[in-house]
């Protein structure tokens, strides 16, 4: 029964900072590269090189800390933490401890209806580790130390969360905010974003049950999946009238279960100590206070003023600030014509995403094409084209396979709009009709449609279908 | 003074002991941990913990990429490589 048993679950979030180059070495940041191409002696654990830290580094952490509404702590320090892997030749992780670089921030995610506070502990800089790689050989492990070093800013959540999807729109959420603010590419495929899920259970209304850590999950479905498979194991432990043991566990993602890491004999003690190499980080409120410009508009920011300014719809809205690049894309559309953004954010999300998506492009592709796409725009809200008309030239415009006006010529597209040829056009279509037309008259609104259609029939669908009703409305009520 | 768990030391420090060894060996370390306890006597009660003897802060390079090292030089000590990777006893958790 698992109607009485809730999860409580913290998260902790590892985000790859986007810089350039290394968090303590100068060597590149770059994902995909041949194996150890990008490692110095630094890096490799060489005795006697020093780490210098990348202030590149220290001010992704600040705008984060704006961004994720943190205490940016002028003060922090640098420590060990002591263990031995092969992909980890320092035999120690340079991470923060005691003193982190930010504390006690909140985000709000969406649980249901309504609003949710999650209250995140802390985030700190550290670096990451190599890779090892075990399929290539029976008896040997492979190492690329391409990894290592690469700056790390762990976020390490409240035990805030209640259920996997609450959880999923956390994560999204930062995911949104650390690439609003530019700090991290978000490819959770790439490792650029994983999670460690600390999950725990208890009856309703009772005390904190012992917890487990789900080392590692890259992706949101293996993160839900995880969750679901670890609730109900630890509820069946429990209902076997067992105990829960604190344990490490791995999410197996080809039977989507979770299993305990081999176990230790002893259990971690990563014997923390400030490292020697490196003197305690300490900011000046200058420093601080320079970044604060750099953070720009949040989601919620442009949330309220598609709402306020332009009166979208709030899901449309959601749609496009979803991403960064799709903000970007409308908010330059809506620069650079007069067409109304209500408008153009039905066409962004509808027919020009769709487009998007059929031809597996990235939105931001699309920034030189904006003028056009307004142009096309501004053509069918002025009726010079119909709705139908505008989703047949979308695609060319989109491939760059001319303007819109001479598409529409070249298609022939142009609605008829003059009133004069249509009212000849609707004239001829009502002779002979003199039954349906005192049908209309008696009441029935149906043979209006009926007319409409055969004077855009006669028009060959190019009828200005508004004007035509207009013109239809005049003639049969005399 | 608590106790020394020397397997568990050597075990954290991947050291291999003789069971012959641990008595010697768990006997030394508490005569440094002796020794160093000697500063347990300074009353430090009223005095912030120092997390560094100089008042400096860490120096910092701005993010710029340098190349110092090519993938042999950083391979040159490997007990055995296998293409450009290191190449170590398997080590699988």
């Amino acid at each position: 029964m698992s109607n009485n048993w809730e999860m409580v679950i913290g998260l902790e979030v590892h985000a790859q900072l986007k810089t350039s180059s290394k968090l303590f070495s100068s060597s590149p940041n770059k994902f995909g590269s041949e194996p150890n191409e990008n490692v110095n002696f630094i890096d490799s654990g060489m005795p006697g090189m020093l780490p210098v830290m990348n202030f590149g580094c220290i001010e992704m952490a600040i705008k984060t800390g704006y961004a994720l509404n943190f205490k940016i702590n002028k003060h922090s320090v640098f420590e060990r933490k002591n263990y031995f892997y092969p992909d980890l030749p320092q035999g120690y992780q340079i991470s923060q401890f005691e003193f982190p670089i930010l504390s006690e921030g909140y985000i709000n995610i969406e649980s249901g209806d309504n609003q949710k506070k999650i209250r995140i502990e802390r985030a700190h800089l550290e670096q990451d580790a190599g890779k090892s790689i075990h399929d290539i050989d029976p008896k040997y492990s492979f190492i690329d130390l391409n990894r290592v070093g690469t700056p790390l800013l762990e976020i390490v959540s409240y035990p805030d969360l209640s259920s996997a999807d609450e959880v999923i729109n956390y994560m999204s959420s930062l995911r949104q905010l650390l690439m609003y603010i530019d700090v991290c590419d978000g490819n959770m495929q790439e490792g650029s974003l994983r999670a460690d899920v600390n999950l725990s259970v208890r009856k309703k209304g009772q005390e904190l049950g012992t917890r487990c850590e789900i080392k590692n999950l890259n992706s949101f479905k293996f993160i839900k999946q995880a969750i679901e498979y670890e609730f109900q194991r630890q509820i069946n432990i429990i209902d076997d009238g067992g105990e829960i043991k604190q344990n490490t566990m791995l999410f197996d993602t080809s039977t989507g279960e979770t299993r305990a890491m081999r176990s230790k004999e002893f259990s971690h003690d990563y014997r923390y100590f400030p490292d020697p190499d490196l003197l305690p980080v300490n900011l000046t409120q200058e420093q601080i206070d320079k970044i604060k410009p750099l953070v720009g508009e949040l989601p919620q920011d442009k949330l309220n003023k598609y709402l306020d300014n332009y009166s979208l719809d709030k899901d449309i809205a959601k749609i496009i600030i979803a991403e960064k690049q799709n903000a970007n894309l409308f908010e330059k559309m809506i620069s650079e014509s007069t067409v109304k953004p209500k408008f153009i954010a039905a066409w962004l999300v509808g027919d020009i995403f769709a487009f998007i998506k059929e031809n597996n492009l990235e939105v931001n592709s699309l920034n030189d094409k904006t003028k056009d796409i307004t142009d096309l725009l501004r053509l069918i809200s002025d009726d010079v084209i119909s709705n139908k008309a505008g989703k047949e030239i979308l695609p060319k415009v989109l491939n760059g396979e001319g303007k819109p006006s001479e598409l529409v010529k070249e298609l022939g597209l142009e609605q008829v709009s003059d009133s004069e040829e249509l009212e000849k056009i609707i004239d001829e279509a009502l002779v002979g009709e003199e039954e349906n037309i005192l049908k209309f008259q008696g009441g029935s609104d149906r043979v209006l449609g009926y007319f409409v259609g055969k004077c855009l029939k006669a028009t060959k669908g190019k009828g200005n279908p508004k004007l035509i009703n207009k013109i239809l409305l005049e003639r049969l009520k005399k | 003074m608590s106790d020394i768990d020397i397997k568990r030391i050597s075990y954290l420090a991947k050291l291999k002991l003789p069971s012959e060894k641990e008595e010697f060996y768990s006997n030394s370390l508490k005569d440094i941990i002796k020794w160093v306890d000697n500063l347990k006597k300074v009353d430090t009660s009223k005095i912030e913990p120092l997390h560094n003897v100089t008042e400096k802060t860490v120096s910092i390079r701005n993010d710029v990429v340098s190349k110092s090292n090519s993938v042999d030089d950083v391979l040159s000590n490997a007990p055995e490589r296998a293409q450009n990777f290191f190449k170590v006893p398997k080590v699988v958790e």
